[in-house]
């Protein structure tokens, strides 16, 4: 039934461009160049015509296609649930209810903002038992996405419990320390590709190729060129992903009411979240090395449909938290998690042993086994280039050293806690120390694995499945199998088999 | 508390149709590779070790080294060889139950359970046309 609250939209025309076809504008450039490379006369345009008939016809078929698909997509909202409405022939309407939404978020990046749109994704629980792409995504105008909001908000508590703002000082460090050269890749490879399908190729490679080249040769003059070569790409990876971080986290804002919490950021783009508290699976402390060094931490959560569209640092709730705040700020948000679950030392019930600890150079060793492995081949290869090759060892062998001090540390940081309703893991995985707290409701699965090595030398790994969206584990390594056998039969997980 | 396996009648499908496969790529390989027969003789005791090491070491200790137990809340299952995997999951984490029959199951007892939690899965193997029904009706009681 239609109430006079009901509002019906459809979506920002910038949306019918989503539904064409990635190659669209494979097709549409060469067409525009030659139209643009002919002169100015009918008989010209009628030999373009001649020429490129079958091309204009499949474009504009992909054009009504889409221009079709957008039409009959109807986005409805009242002050209870949003339904979207889609097609015409086949037609199907996903209908939500505010309160089984558990995270709303509108982002209006540069490029939207000056079109006046926003993206809008509704995440729901339903999603989890498919795929974090069930997830409902939208493209709205900002005045029907900003209506949108207000009515979901007004669905949820009002009563303001806590709010804070981290200073901008932090936020750079925190921008500073969570850019990596691998994030900042991505986003150039994904600027590049969204360019790539709007510009000349060669034109955008001889570009690039120009300014490294230039970039390359001031520096080849105090370094040897692949030195300079290979530090101007990751010194430019890290400079975009610390740029794009700071533009996300700008104005960072967090408010708690009794219900769900509110997180505003951006500084030209601007993003909004709303999170149902309720809906909130695990909590993550994460840290890397220079965190760790420097006793600050960012505080994420797994909530289905948050940070999902974008990068890992996306799922933030609180970018940056010394050691000391971290206990206070994870009591206010989270209040029902016990404060022996998040700080910073926690009592550790399942942690490794000494006869364990081999097993957390597993990973550092293939990392710095297969660089070395690829130095002898080439050097056997071409040993006229050993310089150049012993350089890219030196280089491929840092992430393994890295690592294997991350590892190191990781022995003693390890360990599983229960504190009443809630599980803590500390475990690292990769380069990131991560300190989870779940409820042991939303724990789905358990397992216990070993290699053959392990099962020789009675040591083991707990893999632990929480409550998501997609597949989350978590892998406790380094344990002792009558020991982890005796923890979880004691927290009601039997996993004897004799 | 239930205790199931994976089905014998499993295991000599597997066996069978490896020792088919085995066959065929014989053939093939004396076929097109009669005139190398250094590459044709390697290649022949390659498939074969490999159909020898899955079809008499591998399957057999995976098939009587896997073994599921059911209680009316919960579920446990022990398997693998090179990787020893003891996976237990609580019956109220399960969001849905999918079961996998293949044709002519009920002799060759390739029927699964997929059990599906709102992050995780798990994967009854090799299981009988009964075993499956049973673990069904469980499902459904708990």
């Amino acid at each position: 039934m239609t109430t006079t609250s009901d509002r019906t939209v459809k979506q920002h025309p910038l949306k019918l461009f989503s539904y064409t076809t990635n190659y669209f504008w494979l097709l549409i450039i060469p067409l525009i160049r030659s139209l643009y490379s002919i002169s100015l006369d009918v008989d010209s345009l009628r030999v373009w015509l001649m020429g490129t008939w079958m091309d204009l016809l499949v474009i504009a078929a992909i054009l009504i296609f889409a221009w079709r698909r957008w039409e009959h997509v109807y986005v409805r909202f009242d002050d209870r649930r949003i339904s979207v409405t889609k097609g015409k022939i086949y037609s199907t309407c996903d209908v939500i209810y505010y309160d089984t939404i558990s995270s709303l978020s509108v982002n209006q990046s540069l490029f939207l903002k000056l079109f006046g749109a926003c993206n809008v994704t509704i995440g729901t629980n339903a999603g989890a038992l498919s795929r974090a792409s069930d997830n409902i995504s939208l493209t709205l105008r900002k005045s029907d996405a900003d209506r949108l909001y207000a009515r979901v908000k007004k669905s949820r508590a009002k009563s303001l419990r806590y709010s804070v703002t981290p200073n901008k000082i932090r936020l750079v460090l925190y921008s500073f320390i969570s850019s990596s050269t691998l994030s900042g890749t991505v986003v150039i490879l994904a600027f590049l590709y969204e360019t790539s399908r709007m510009f000349d190729r060669e034109v955008e490679a001889q570009l690039i190729m120009d300014t490294l080249s230039d970039v390359v040769n001031r520096a080849s003059a105090y370094v040897s060129p692949v030195v300079a070569g290979v530090s101007v790409v990751l010194i430019v990876g890290w400079l975009v992903s610390f740029v794009t971080n700071i533009f996300y986290f700008w104005s960072y804002s967090l408010t708690r009411c009794s219900d769900s919490l509110y997180i505003k950021s951006g500084l030209i783009e601007r993003n909004r979240h709303i999170l149902a508290l309720d809906k909130i699976n695990s909590v993550d402390l994460r840290q890397n090395l220079i965190s760790k060094l420097l006793r600050i931490s960012s505080l994420h959560c797994d909530c289905a449909g948050y940070g999902e569209t974008g990068r890992s640092e996306t799922s933030v709730v609180m970018p940056i938290a010394t050691e000391r705040e971290i206990n206070s700020t994870v009591v206010e948000i989270f209040p029902t998690i016990p404060t022996e679950s998040v700080y910073h030392k926690p009592k550790l019930d399942l942690k490794p042993t000494y006869q364990s600890y081999w097993m957390f150079y597993y990973a550092p060793l293939a990392l710095a086994i297969l660089p070395l492995t690829a130095f002898f081949v080439l050097f056997a290869l071409f040993p006229s280039w050993r310089s150049v090759i012993r350089v890219g060892l030196i280089v491929a062998e840092i992430p393994a050293i890295w690592l294997i001090i991350v590892k190191t540390l990781a022995i003693f940081k390890t360990g599983i806690a229960v504190n009443g309703d809630y599980i803590t893991m500390r475990y690292s995985s990769f380069y990131t120390f991560h300190t989870v707290v779940v409820p042991k409701d939303r724990i789905v699965k358990v397992m216990i694995k070993q290699t053959y090595l392990q099962n020789l030398t009675g040591n083991c790994s707990a893999v632990i499945y929480t409550a998501s969206s997609g597949i989350s584990k978590h892998v406790i390594t380094g344990l002792r199998l009558n020991r982890a056998l005796a923890f979880f039969e004691k927290n009601g997980v039997d996993l004897y088999f004799e | 508390m239930r205790k199931y396996q994976p089905k014998r009648a499993a295991l000599i499908a597997i066996d069978v149709a490896i020792v088919v496969l085995a066959i065929l790529l014989t053939a093939i390989t004396v076929g097109y590779l009669s005139n190398y027969k250094i590459i044709m003789t390697l290649l022949l005791c390659l498939f074969w070790l490999v159909a020898i090491l899955f079809a008499a070491v591998l399957l057999p200790a995976y098939f009587s080294r896997t073994v599921i137990y059911i209680s009316p809340a919960e579920i446990s299952m022990k398997t693998g060889i090179v990787y020893v995997k003891r996976h237990h999951m609580k019956f109220s984490a399960v969001q849905y139950v999918s079961t996998v029959t293949t044709f002519m199951s009920k002799y060759t007892g390739l029927n699964f359970v997929i059990l599906r939690a709102m992050g995780g899965t798990m994967i009854l193997p090799f299981l009988g046309v009964e075993d499956v029904r049973e673990i069904e009706e469980l499902m459904r009681n708990s």
